[in-house]
């Protein structure tokens, strides 16, 4: 994938430069600084309390760094309207965060509704095409959050996330709480998400089989700065946090994978 | 939410050319430009019979575009000149098995309400067998307790105390003021025709003791402490925490409800005596702006008016009040499933059941109270 045609050397979708965030005494990051290519799929990886979180949403403009600034799209996202901001990004909460009292199908429709001038009709049939797109069955639309399961919930999630086709999309652990098989349908899916939509991703994640078989870059937060390099060099690191993680026991099946995938092209 | 109408100065750009058999399309193809293009394809295609659409001008196509470009392929038009970055997207959008959403189904409103009034009926009667299944549970739960006063959880019982006693305090007197001056300004009103303005002394002081001390506690508790017994055992139930306690052997009953319940007990007779005393404060203010009744003289006067039985009438019925509450708001928490909304749903419902629940007991207490001759 790294070799995509949409893979030029334009302006980066999104940039940060020198964040900071502090908690009372307690400092986050450091001054980290990233550029995400258009169409690349960016992880950001970290252990637990490394502030992985607090990054994200600071790159989707939810939390207001102490320092640093955040351009989206050439434009700093504060400055971004929010109706304009919506068709730039989309996100993936880590539980979803599906409107409780609403269908999966008035979900997706809820941002086509409130930001577009299509008809009832129209939005029906764009919302039909994104459950597609996410893999869940048409008969799941008039479904509520509270009867899907783990998997059918980050798939109406992503669904709703791609509503209104935005050229970034956040995932927030995406694979969490589900199977095996499930997390590799939606790995498999975010591939083809990017590569058929041309849509930008940066996915949060502890998962290190999505982190090494899917993305191109990936972001390593130690020590309150960031490490940003491919998945190859990483696995090459000395860093002490960064060789434990990616060479402990659970990271070998990941690495096999790796392995596989690139053998197979 | 305000609605964001795209104005047209910054809907994209998007038109149609026809030559012959094909359709050249320019512009930008996405989801604000769609019902312009929809519109425009349509009249385009009436007009002419078309086999090709060239795709060559269209620098920006997203999946409603794609899914719209999609359609007419299928409809057996031939999609040309199509740019290499929009091939991947088309391939993804055509490939897709593309199903209608299904309706939910909708009934005729005559059979729509029949149905919801069976439903509801229905709902009621199972309502009614739960509240009278759970007040046995838990009368037996407490009487357990009483028989076994070392499983008695003395520190939360006395938490529970001061959450919906002694927090309460300055909202229910003041409640209890305000009852008071409105009922002595009514009889006031009332009664000066007659002459019989002093009585109204009587009249305040016996109806706070016996009624109104007592039914606006409640109703006040019902509102505060009710409502948030729901809300806690519901976060609870959504989040587990219950099922934890099953599993570890522990009786949520024991924990949770016996607790709530004999702290409220203990709390909402003390609360109706705090009401009846601020009551007659309130009575005191208004016989002396009013009236010109002394405050020195007031209490001799409100003596004569009541007796031992009228301040029993009320306090009697106050932990009546407090079980039926608490045990409502109890089993309405246990019933939320999972969901945030259902949180809220039962939280309404308790208080909502409560409330009715209290003053329904105090009518049945009026006519048995008049029976005995109290």
């Amino acid at each position: 994938m790294s070799d995509s045609p949409r893979r030029t050397m334009r302006a980066p979708i999104l940039s940060a430069k020198g964040i900071v965030n502090r908690f009372g005494r307690q400092t986050v990051h450091e001054g980290v600084s990233l550029d995400i290519a258009r169409g690349e799929i960016f992880g950001i990886a970290g252990g637990s309390g490394s502030g992985k979180s607090v990054l994200l949403k600071t790159l989707v403009g939810l939390h207001r760094p102490d320092a640093g600034d955040i351009t989206l799209d050439g434009k700093a996202i504060a400055s971004i309207a929010p109706a304009e901001r919506a068709r730039l990004i989309g996100v993936l909460f880590q539980q979803g965060a599906l409107f409780s009292s609403l269908s999966v199908a008035q979900n997706i429709m809820l941002p086509m509704r409130e930001h577009t001038a299509l008809t009832e009709s129209q939005q029906e049939e764009i919302a039909a095409m994104k459950l597609a797109l996410a893999g869940m069955p048409a008969d799941s639309a008039i479904k509520f959050p509270a009867e899907l399961s783990g998997g059918m919930v980050k798939r109406a999630a992503l669904a709703r996330a791609l509503a209104l086709d935005p050229a970034l999309l956040f995932l927030d652990e995406p694979t969490s709480d589900l199977d095996p098989l499930t997390a590799a349908a939606i790995d498999k899916m975010i591939g083809d998400l990017n590569h058929g939509l041309g849509v930008t991703v940066v996915v949060v994640t502890h998962d290190l089989t999505t982190l090494l078989t899917l993305c191109d870059r990936v972001a390593v937060l130690v020590d309150r700065g960031m490490i940003v390099d491919t998945p190859d060099r990483l696995l090459r690191s000395e860093q002490p946090w960064i060789h434990a993680f990616l060479h402990s026991s659970r990271a070998q099946g990941a690495i096999e994978a790796r392995k596989q995938n690139h053998g197979n092209g | 939410m305000m609605r964001a109408q795209p104005s047209p100065s910054s809907a994209p750009s998007f038109s149609v050319e026809a030559e012959n058999d094909t359709l050249r399309l320019s512009g930008a193809l996405d989801i604000r430009s769609l019902g312009n293009a929809e519109a425009l394809l349509k009249s385009a295609r009436s007009k002419h019979k078309i086999r090709s659409i060239d795709l060559g001008g269209i620098d920006v196509l997203d999946t409603p575009g794609a899914l719209l470009l999609c359609t007419l392929h299928k409809a057996d038009v031939e999609l040309t000149a199509v740019r290499p970055e929009h091939r991947a997207l088309l391939d993804l959008v055509c490939g897709l098995q593309l199903q209608r959403l299904p309706r939910p189904r909708k009934l005729s409103p005559w059979r729509e309400s029949v149905t919801q009034l069976g439903k509801s009926a229905y709902a009621a009667w199972t309502d009614m067998i739960d509240v009278i299944g759970f007040l046995g549970r838990a009368a037996a739960a407490v009487g357990h307790a009483f028989i076994h006063p070392g499983e008695l959880r003395l520190p939360s019982i006395s938490r529970q105390v001061t959450e919906t006693g002694v927090y309460a305090l300055p909202i229910i007197g003041l409640l209890a003021v305000m009852i008071s001056i409105v009922i002595a300004y009514q009889g006031v009103a009332q009664l000066r025709p007659y002459g019989g303005e002093d009585l109204t002394v009587d009249l305040v002081a016996v109806s706070v003791l016996r009624e109104m001390g007592v039914l606006i506690t409640a109703i006040m508790v019902a509102g505060r402490s009710g409502s948030a017994f729901t809300a806690e055992i519901g976060v609870m139930r959504s989040r587990e925490e219950i099922d934890a306690l099953n599993v570890m052997g522990l009786d949520p009953m024991v924990l949770l409800v016996v607790p709530r319940i004999l702290g409220l007990v203990i709390a909402l007779p003390l609360l109706t005596f705090f009401a009846d005393l601020m009551g007659l404060a309130g009575g005191a203010i208004v016989g002396n702006v009013l009236l010109g009744i002394s405050p020195l003289q007031y209490p001799d006067l409100a003596r004569r008016a009541i007796d031992g039985s009228d301040l029993f009438v009320g306090l009697f019925k106050a932990p009546v009040f407090a079980f039926v509450i608490a045990v409502v708001s109890c089993m309405h928490g246990l019933r939320v499933s999972g969901s945030a909304e259902s949180v809220g749903r039962e939280t309404t419902r308790a208080v909502v059941k409560a409330i009715f629940l209290v003053i329904v007991l105090d009518a049945l207490f009026s006519i048995l109270f008049e029976r005995l001759g109290l």
